[in-house]
């Protein structure tokens, strides 16, 4: 049984359709990554799988039902959204903002956690007092992701986390996403835009286009595809 | 001296009451950035129905539980089944739909308790006074440098106090008051995290609802009856307070709440030509110079955020 398994996904806002017939799964321990252009429906299918729009079709979570919960539900079944553009609390100061990400918890654990995220991430420790909207891009990125984890998610969704930052501060958001999949067995499904840096660390790829899933397979098979590497992976 | 101190225990005890109004519209704005120009008059429905516990002989303390307890469901109500559909049309139409609130409730109260200043023994009523949540006797004082302190002005600044450190505590030491700020601060990113959107703003709306039906009960007694046009101008003043203070910070409505009465009784007291006509002018006139000066208010937040 897949973690998430999604089928005949259907979703957009108000009349206007952007996904027609998403399917894809992430099996426990994988990260997956999906690439498409501009508007092909990445977001729609995060935001989809996350409860945060309208949708029909199939969308289960670790064998349960989940397209029709609610967001928080959802959160509470394991999956923890990064959305796109960080979606920080910008008033609220960092540690508050990871305090939100365990809000779902009522352990007593929420202390050290913020601790092991602030070990990952020192930046944050440093800026634990500031207000989250002060922070430059990739450390409101760090953030967006530590306020996910705080959730204690199995699954990790990341909306386009390149967005916006230099390469370097890129690669070394993917090489923490990467020995956190290794390390703890966490689960990742990824969609960005920037083909090149997300195929290194995906096990396995999707790629969308008008809201359509167009081709899938290892990140190895789908550059040796010539015609698939033209047309959507730029290179 | 004695004048002096008289006019700044006036002027803190009808500011307190401003003081309220203003937090229950910062509330509001800060859940969901709308200005409730009901505020006031919710506040007037829960003080009537403060006098009717009254009228049925139910003890102060009962009768103004049912009355908070009546502004809370109120506010919420009108969250959910008023404001929350409309704000998803267009967010400009829930301002109108709060004024049409204002007028409904101004006439529910009318229907129900007509338009007479209540108590009146010519409409019935079997009490004196309104009910006071203070002893407010007329030998109910203390004498300080020779001003006669009530002790009626006294529990109301001492009772807004209270209020806005219980406020203070929700807000920042607590996982409701948590979810409040992340919901003010970023809505979409609350429900990615889990908390119940909706949920925080219908007692976002209640919580604000019920403070300022405390500030209408407060405001009745301090004015011994109720009457339709109660809150009119202690609306005007609230909504002053909470621009002074800047429209998203809670302690900022309070201090801006109370500097407005002292200033007002200031004014009224000492600048001949002022007197009790002008005194409304007096208030905005500062608080004209003041945003002139900081827009964002003395105690709000300009927004910074980098990109």
């Amino acid at each position: 049984m897949s973690l998430l398994s999604v089928s005949h996904l259907k979703a957009g806002y108000g009349p206007i359709n952007v996904l027609h017939d998403v399917e894809l799964t992430v099996e426990a321990g994988e990260i997956v990554v999906m690439l498409g252009a501009n508007g092909a429906g990445k977001t729609t299918t995060m935001r989809a799988i996350s409860g945060m729009i309208g949708r029909s079709g199939e969308v289960h979570f670790e064998g349960a039902d989940i397209a029709r919960a609610t967001p928080d539900a959802i959160v509470r079944a394991g999956i923890a959204q990064v959305p796109q553009g960080r979606g920080t609390f910008p008033e609220l100061n960092v540690e508050d903002n990871l305090r939100c990400g365990a809000y779902i918890r009522s352990d007593k654990e929420i202390d050290a956690d913020i601790d092991r995220w602030f070990d990952v991430f020192p930046r944050l420790r440093e800026r634990r007092a500031q207000r989250a909207g002060s922070l430059s891009g990739g450390e409101q990125q760090m953030l967006a992701i530590a306020r996910a984890l705080m959730a204690r998610p199995k699954l990790l969704l990341c909306d386009e986390p390149s967005l916006g930052l230099a390469p370097l501060i890129t690669q070394e958001l993917f090489a923490v996403i990467e020995r956190l999949n290794r390390e703890m067995g966490l689960s990742v499904l990824l969609v960005e835009q920037n083909a090149n840096l997300a195929m290194h660390m995906a096990h396995r790829v999707y790629l969308i286009e008008t809201g359509r899933i167009v081709a899938s397979g290892s990140a190895a098979e789908l550059s040796a595809d010539d015609s698939i590497r033209k047309a959507y992976l730029g290179f | 001296m004695a004048l002096f101190l008289q006019r700044l225990v006036d002027g803190l005890s009808s500011g307190s009451v401003y003081a309220l109004i203003a937090l229950g519209l910062v509330i509001i704005y800060r859940g969901t950035g709308h200005l409730n120009f009901a505020q006031g008059e919710m506040a007037l429905f829960a003080a009537y129905v403060v006098y009717q516990m009254g009228e049925w002989g139910l003890p102060i303390g009962i009768a103004l539980v049912i009355g908070l307890a009546t502004g809370f469901v109120i506010g919420a109500v009108a969250e959910v089944g008023l404001v929350r559909p409309i704000s998803k049309k267009s967010p400009f139409a829930v301002f109108i739909v709060t004024i049409g609130l204002f007028q409904l409730l101004n006439w529910l109260s009318g229907a129900i308790w007509g338009d007479q200043v209540l108590p009146n023994s010519g409409v019935g009523s079997k009490q004196q006074q309104y009910p006071s949540l203070f002893p407010d006797q007329p030998d109910d004082f203390v004498k300080v440098f020779g001003a006669a302190i009530r002790y009626q002005s006294l529990g109301v600044l001492l009772l807004t106090l209270v209020i806005t450190g219980l406020l203070f505590l929700l807000f920042n030491k607590t996982k409701f008051g948590l979810a409040m700020r992340a919901v003010a601060s970023n809505a979409e990113s609350a429900k990615l995290v889990g908390i119940r959107v909706n949920t925080v703003l219908m007692v976002s709306w209640g919580l604000a609802a019920a403070i300022g039906a405390l500030g209408g009960v407060v405001f009745a007694g301090i004015n011994n009856s109720v009457s339709l046009g109660l809150m009119f101008t202690v609306f005007i003043y609230g909504s002053a307070a909470a621009t002074l203070g800047g429209f998203d910070s809670p302690g900022g409505a309070v201090i801006a709440g109370l500097a407005i009465g002292v200033i007002e009784n200031m004014a009224a007291g000492y600048i001949g030509f002022i007197g009790q006509e002008m005194k409304l002018a007096v208030a905005f006139i500062v608080i004209l110079v003041v945003l002139m000066v900081k827009p964002s208010g003395l105690f709000g937040t300009a927004k910074v955020e980098r990109v």
